[in-house]
């Protein structure tokens, strides 16, 4: 009877611990891709997912590795990279790329994880109809994360050296460039330019908004109104209101020229306010790019995706939704100061008082992004800068660069 | 008659080389050739399909591909010619006995041994038109008024990129030169000095002669390596400004990058050609002097 009863209890008790295994999930690793814009935000992302890893109760464990943005060359590397049946389970992603991978079939469907998902509704609808369009189906494939509106970056001292108030209209910012430029120390020579303008690749994003202000638009750029918008851009240039480097001025140049003082205002998005206000204190503001006869700034957008070679899509969904909606989303837009797309934290207090956000949130209704087409990759990191420097350094008319431009863009 | 039994055993032996030879050589080659017939655009995967001559027929009608070829010859010819003319200058230099000359012949090819993506992004900030140190350098000595934006305009972006291949190739010829000016025997010398030579007749008619090889065959490796080029370019201007510094490689290379492969292969294909073009005849002639000689 006693030899039953112990025979019992280890039946009972192996049962106990195999079951206890068994719940117990197969622990799992995902590789995550990401770019920072500076060593403090590459911290931060490596924070996150540590949390990530210490508090999912899943077993999951995510290798954050870090890529270079270069430009955008970013996404590119990564189709590179997964085209060559290597790559990331997930990735930090921008929407442009979206036909890219949707063509070649690299991006898993998150149509069925999103219909599961619990905290779907905690994300704007409008965002999900903005993935959807941007893959050409009916389907989302990139799970938003946050975005960027661009406003203009200013220097309120130098505005009151120039004698010059915010811009109200375009007219207003052209003669604000205008009188910003100034020699401080009357040696004769310009010490601070009116414009930081960004030549290079990322600076058609802020050429945009000059179109647009004339009353162009992307859909046809050689409309008078376009021209006049790309003239106004090179006026700017070849009247000496910006650096003569600015052909060649990407994110890194007008980012030092406004730091440095060199400019006296630059078009970016929230996320390089932390460092003009390091840098700055109280002595940098924003205000939204104002309108002319139409008005646009470009919405800077990131998302993530599951890669399909990823083995472990339901951890890596759970590793996105925690970005999205869960306590990294809130981390990285804190750290970093972008526009966060979970309602929940955009009610932050941080957020809510935030004087960068507040000029982002009055940007967001004329926020727009550039046409997803299958030549638009190739028409921001090639076709742009060149035709624009061609342009600038006087190469080739404003006519002639936005013609050049439309057949780059739409193929006639 | 005695007949020689087949042994499977060389071909065996030379085989797993072959095979690697043939696996990251040859195939990539081929590949790309018959890439280059193809419309093969990554990012339009469903229209993948052989057309024929139609890539070559575009890059005979692209007028950045002829812009790029003319680039790829100044952007050759003068960075290497001045890369030897200064190479040269430096391995007669280096080939005197002076103090501290071991250190000199070590320094001299620091520019050599520097990877040229760091290279490219050295002398990215030594032209830079707001920070530069050149800039800096020529304002303190009152040679320039106003910085000069020399990446960012197109009359100073390529002889900048230029100016850059030539610093880092200096040393190669140097050192190969170097260990030829070392080869040829002091007794030539002696024996012309008693002729009543001058250094003029000594340069011509001994130490010239005497590299002749060398000179042929480090020319020639240049020329291949500066014209397949892209690191230092890339680097510095990615091409620009509105192309002005695009050769034909970075041209290859901005096309593969935006995924159009096919166009990038034909292109490719066509630099190798023009390579090919320039490396027989120079071969060619090196044999026939080398077969003179004997």
């Amino acid at each position: 009877m006693k030899r039953k009863l112990v025979f019992v209890l280890v039946a009972v008790l192996s049962m106990m611990v195999l079951g206890a295994v068994s719940a117990q999930q197969k622990p799992v690793t995902i590789v995550h891709w990401y770019w920072a814009d500076n060593p403090a935000y590459s911290a931060q992302m490596q924070k996150i997912a540590a949390d990530f890893n210490a508090t999912n109760g899943k077993s999951i464990t995510v290798v954050a590795q870090e890529y270079p943005w270069d430009g955008g060359a970013y996404s590119e590397t990564l189709f590179r990279a997964v085209m060559g049946g290597g790559g990331p389970d997930t990735s930090s992603f921008k929407l442009t790329s979206t036909p890219l991978f949707t063509a070649n079939g690299l991006l898993v469907n998150l149509d069925d994880f999103l219909a599961k998902w619990k905290d779907k509704d905690k994300i704007d609808p409008s965002l999900y109809d903005t993935m959807r369009k941007a893959s050409g189906t009916k389907s989302v494939y990139v799970m938003p994360w946050n975005t960027q509106v661009l406003y203009v970056y200013y220097r309120p001292s130098l505005f009151k050296k120039a004698g010059v108030s915010v811009p109200k209209t375009y007219e207003e910012f052209l003669e604000a460039c205008k009188k910003l430029t100034m020699d401080t120390n009357g040696d004769g020579k310009t010490d601070v330019y009116g414009f930081g303008m960004r030549g290079a690749k990322g600076g058609q994003e802020p050429w945009g908004s000059f179109i647009w202000a004339r009353g162009g638009n992307f859909d046809n750029l050689t409309t008078p109104q376009a021209i006049q918008g790309m003239q106004d851009f090179i006026d700017l240039y070849r009247n000496g209101y910006a650096p003569p480097t600015a052909p060649m001025d990407g994110f890194q140049e007008i980012i030092a020229n406004f730091k440095s003082g060199r400019t006296a205002m630059t078009i970016h998005h929230i996320g390089s306010s932390i460092g003009m206000v390091d840098t700055f204190g109280n002595d940098v503001d924003a205000f939204a790019f104002p309108g002319g006869v139409g008005r646009w700034t470009s919405m800077g957008d990131t998302e993530n995706v599951i890669l399909k070679s990823s083995k472990n899509k339901e951890a890596a969904f759970e590793w996105l939704a925690y970005l999205a909606t869960g306590k990294g989303q809130e981390a990285w837009c804190v750290a970093t100061g972008n526009v966060p797309v979970s309602k929940d934290v955009q009610q932050l207090p941080f957020f809510q008082n935030n004087r960068f956000m507040k000029v982002s949130i009055e940007g967001a209704p004329y926020a727009g992004i550039f046409p997803i087409l299958d030549t638009t990759t190739e028409w921001i990191n090639t076709i742009w800068p060149n035709t624009v420097a061609a342009a600038l350094t006087g190469k080739i008319s404003a006519a002639e660069a936005m013609k050049q431009l439309q057949i780059g863009l739409w193929g006639k | 008659m005695y007949r020689r039994k087949f042994s499977p055993w060389p071909y065996l032996l030379i085989a797993p080389a072959l095979i690697v030879i043939f696996a990251v050589v040859f195939f990539p080659v081929l590949n790309a050739i018959f890439m280059s017939f193809q419309s093969y655009d990554l990012r339009r995967p469903s229209q993948i399909r052989f057309t024929g001559l139609a890539n070559y027929v575009a890059a005979m009608h692209d007028p950045l591909f002829w812009q790029a070829l003319i680039k790829t010859v100044i952007w050759v010819s003068v960075g290497v010619g001045l890369q030897f003319v200064f190479g040269f200058l430096l391995a007669l230099l280096l080939n005197r006995k002076f103090p501290g000359r071991g250190i000199v012949r070590s320094i001299s090819l620091i520019p050599w041994v520097t990877p040229g993506v760091l290279i490219g992004l050295m002398w990215r900030w030594i032209f830079d038109g707001n920070y530069g140190v050149l800039n800096d350098l020529l304002m303190r000595l009152g040679l320039i008024h106003d910085k000069i934006p020399f990446l960012a305009q197109q009359s100073t972006a390529f002889p900048s990129v230029i100016l850059t291949i030539i610093w880092q190739g200096i040393p190669f010829f140097a050192l190969m030169l170097l260990a030829g000016l070392q080869g040829i025997p002091e007794e030539l010398y002696d024996a012309a000095n008693v002729d009543g030579a001058n250094a003029f007749q000594r340069f011509f008619m001994i130490t010239i002669p005497s590299l002749k090889n060398t000179i042929f065959v480090t020319t020639l490796l240049r020329i291949i390596w500066v014209a397949n080029s892209v690191d230092v370019i890339f680097n510095m201007t990615e091409g620009g400004p509105a192309y002005s510094t695009q050769t034909l490689s970075v041209y290859v290379f901005n096309k593969a990058n935006t995924l159009n492969l096919g166009y990038a292969s034909t292109m490719a294909i066509l630099l190798a050609l023009a390579l090919a073009l320039v490396a027989v005849p120079y071969l060619k002639t090196l044999f026939k002097a080398q077969e003179e000689s004997k």
